[in-house]
């Protein structure tokens, strides 16, 4: 009944907002919102504790497809600007964040370590909603392909920042230096590729014992759930897992395009029930304790975002489109920026609950306004 | 083991299970019923909770999925002469397995000195067909003739007779153990017999009428399952059949409009992965203690059943003149039980405290037998009817 309700639900609201030109993805926040715990509380418990499995498989979904942008032929071409633009989006939103929170934090005579950390967070974007808005919208041209593939790698560069911070921040609060930190974050960026590859591999091999069309899907979820969830007993980033995979599938197997194809087939379902979980999982109710710090973080994080485009398509000459309008795709905040922060809650648990808090409520918001800003750029960039 | 790790397994394991036992001829279903064996709690335990609670919900969603398809087999423009054949096999089959599996048990019982009545519910369960094994061995070997066309008319309807048969059966169980005879019972049964075709029926009806607001095929996706979803969790909800309420649901939407086989189409390009988790979950759920317990009552109800199940089709084949391909193996691929004798030895465990947990035992004990041995079973009687071909 509660998923009958969801889809339903989902459904007419994304239709009812389509009139009014907003993104499918806001509408299922929004039911999400609507029938979730914190509002008219209909989604049965039973499924909200399977929000965990469903959240963990869609983002192993699309970090499978988006590993499948990274195709050999195509980074030849734009590879330097990828890199470029993504660490400089990734490292401004990181600084002037951190530099804010600094200013901040002195004048509230509050210690300035958390402010690294919230920093860090900042760097990361949520691949989901802007590519439900591409897909949605069938964006195509050159902002749509480099904003594929900034999302995929930026979270790798969130991990490092993030790992960074906290190990500076203990070493400004305890006086202690713990490089362990840091390895473990290289350890976990090149585990994950690891892990992603070898995945990739074996798919090869399965591959070629597909014999009917059925089957084609059977092995792609399996495999994507097979990842998603060694990754997670492994404690490595499934994300960074999943693109890799991806990544390996669209270069060396043959007809790759028919395993995306049949993805693309039938997740929107996965995505529709994502969505609207992740509109229930919103804590709205922690919005007005957002304060001048939230405020802050957020325009920041943004204002960062677009000074590191503008300035990594000037050096790495991509085009006035990209530097003006790949940004606006880059808002989204979610479950990267959420680890970060949780991973603070469990290191320091005094400032890590002011940290927490501020994720998480700015996550409330950039969620619903990511996927308009991008589908604004998208269409400002003429590739709508 | 996490739970997206396990799911990951089940499913490339019953890929891999299945490419390997088709090399010696096995269907699928049973490839993927061993491979739950293999994987469930009593050998290799790669299961996860979480997954084993999500079960029964999984399992309702999927037989819902399967009484959604039957239903597009009854087109009425195509039903008239053939209805009357579908009526009299159905009714036949599940009467003679009944009556065979009571008479049998009723003397056995009375040889050990036991009450009768245990032998009437029995009996009545016995006259289910489980549809999903059935479907899937058809689908793999893509089957077609007039016995298959009839073989799918046949398990959609009969588990309608299964249930007025056990709401019969236990009612007149009730009154043989405490004299009284409770006619409420059988107006139960039939309740949730009309219960379902009318809410499948509405339900039908509705959703044809609103598709029009469908566009994309990804919409027509995410409408269908939210269909399929809504109709099986009503029927829970409202204590309804789940399988006759989405085969009247199919029945009627493929009747209304000629367009609608898009829904149908589009179940059928995704649902290969649903089947597949159904039956390893399936498989991981059978339990081999209750094997042990069955006994000589177990031996007789699978003898008997089957017994009944061919001759029944049997009669009734040559009553309606049905092919002859029909007449001779229909009867023997009507013998996959699952779901719907479950849920009577479900409901007997209920209602009898004495008897019923015995009763539950043995249906749950030759359930694992006939899920094993009824997909082969039927995949050889469509074979020998030459409705699939040799090479596959």
């Amino acid at each position: 009944m509660g998923i009958s309700l969801i889809i339903i639900c989902a459904y007419v609201g994304a239709k009812l907002l389509r009139r009014i030109s907003f993104p499918a993805v806001t509408a299922y926040l929004l039911i999400g919102i609507l029938i979730g715990p914190h509002l008219l509380n209909l989604i049965p418990l039973k499924i909200m504790n399977a929000s965990d499995f469903v959240s963990n498989l869609v983002l192993g979904i699309i970090a499978f497809t988006l590993g499948a942008n990274f195709t050999v032929s195509g980074l030849k071409a734009g590879g330097k600007s990828v890199l470029w633009i993504s660490v400089l989006e990734a490292a401004f939103a990181w600084i002037i964040v951190t530099a804010v929170m600094i200013a901040y934090f002195q004048m509230i005579h509050m210690p300035i370590h958390p402010a690294l950390v919230l920093g860090a967070a900042a760097s990361a974007t949520a691949p989901a909603a802007t590519v439900m808005v591409m897909r949605e919208y069938r964006a195509s041209g050159p902002v749509t392909d480099m904003l594929l593939r900034v999302v995929a790698i930026d979270d790798a560069w969130c991990l490092i920042f993030s790992a960074l911070a906290i190990t500076t921040a203990n070493a400004m609060r305890l006086g202690v230096f713990n490089i362990e930190v840091l390895f473990e974050a290289f350890y976990e960026i090149f585990a994950a590729l690891l892990l992603g590859g070898v995945l990739g591999l074996g798919f090869y091999l399965l591959s070629r014992f597909i014999m009917t069309v059925e089957e084609v899907l059977v092995i792609v979820i399996g495999s994507i759930m097979l990842a998603v969830g060694l990754a997670m007993k492994l404690n490595l980033s499934p994300l960074l897992t999943n693109i890799t995979f991806g990544l390996v599938v669209a270069n060396i197997v043959k007809n790759n395009d028919l395993f995306f194809e049949k993805l693309r087939n039938v997740d929107i379902v996965f995505f529709l029930g994502f969505f609207v979980l992740v509109g229930a999982n919103l804590e709205i109710n922690i919005l007005p304790r957002i304060g001048i710090m939230g405020v802050l973080y957020m325009v920041f994080r943004v204002a960062g975002k677009f000074i590191g485009v503008r300035l990594g398509s000037m050096i790495a000459k991509s085009g006035k489109n990209i530097s003006k309008y790949l940004a606006w795709g880059l808002v989204p905040q979610a479950g990267v920026a959420l680890g970060v922060a949780l991973s603070a809650k469990a290191i320091y648990p005094k400032y890590g609950e002011i940290i927490f808090t501020t994720i998480t409520a700015t996550t409330v918001i950039y969620e619903l306004v990511g996927p308009i800003l991008a589908k604004y750029g998208l269409k400002k960039a003429g590739e709508i | 083991m996490n739970s997206l790790l396990s799911a990951g397994l089940i499913l490339l394991l019953g890929f891999i299970g299945a490419r390997l036992l088709k090399m010696v001829r096995l269907p699928s279903v049973t490839a993927f019923l061993i491979v739950g064996i293999l994987i469930g709690p009593q050998l290799l335990n790669l299961v996860t909770v979480e997954i084993f609670t999500a079960s029964e919900f999984f399992s309702n969603l999927v037989l819902g999925l399967i009484a959604f398809s039957l239903g597009e087999n009854f087109r009425i423009d195509k039903l008239r002469q053939g209805m009357r054949q579908v009526m009299w096999v159905s009714l036949s089959a599940a009467l003679l397995a009944w009556l065979l599996v009571s008479v049998a048990l009723i003397v056995y019982f009375i040889s050990i000195k036991m009450p009768i009545y245990p032998a009437i519910v029995l009996g009545a369960a016995a006259s289910a067909t489980a549809p999903a094994a059935t479907v899937l061995v058809i689908r793999e070997y893509r089957a077609s003739g007039v016995l298959t066309e009839l073989l799918l008319k046949v398990v959609a309807i009969d588990d309608a007779w299964c249930l007025i048969f056990a709401a019969m059966a236990i009612a007149v169980g009730n009154a043989m153990r405490a004299d009284v005879f409770q006619i409420s019972i059988v107006f139960a049964g039939l309740g949730e017999i009309f219960g379902a075709l009318l809410l499948g029926g509405v339900l039908g009806y509705l959703s044809s009428r609103l598709s029009k607001f469908v566009r994309t095929r990804e919409e027509l996706l995410v409408y269908t399952l939210g269909l399929l979803f809504l109709d099986v969790g009503l029927s829970i909800a409202l204590e309804v059949s789940v399988l006759l309420s989405a085969m009247m649901m199919g029945l009627v939407m493929v009747n209304i409009a000629r367009e609608n086989y898009k829904f149908f189409e589009v179940l059928r390009s995704v649902d290969t992965p649903l089947f597949l988790v159904f039956f390893i979950i399936s498989g991981a759920h059978l339990d081999f203690a209750v094997l042990y317990k069955m006994g000589l009552a177990g031996i007789l109800y699978v003898v008997f059943r089957t017994i009944g199940k061919v001759y029944g089709a049997k009669l009734g084949a040559k009553i309606s003149n049905a092919p002859k391909s029909a007449e001779h193996w229909l009867g023997l691929s009507l013998a996959p039980q699952a779901g719907v004798a479950l849920g009577v030895g479900l409901v007997a465990k209920v209602t009898f405290p004495d008897f019923g947990d015995y009763i539950f035992t043995i249906i749950a004990a030759t359930s694992v037998i006939f899920e094993l041995i009824g997909p082969l079973l039927t995949k050889y009687s469509l074979m020998k009817a030459g409705e699939i071909l040799p090479s596959e």
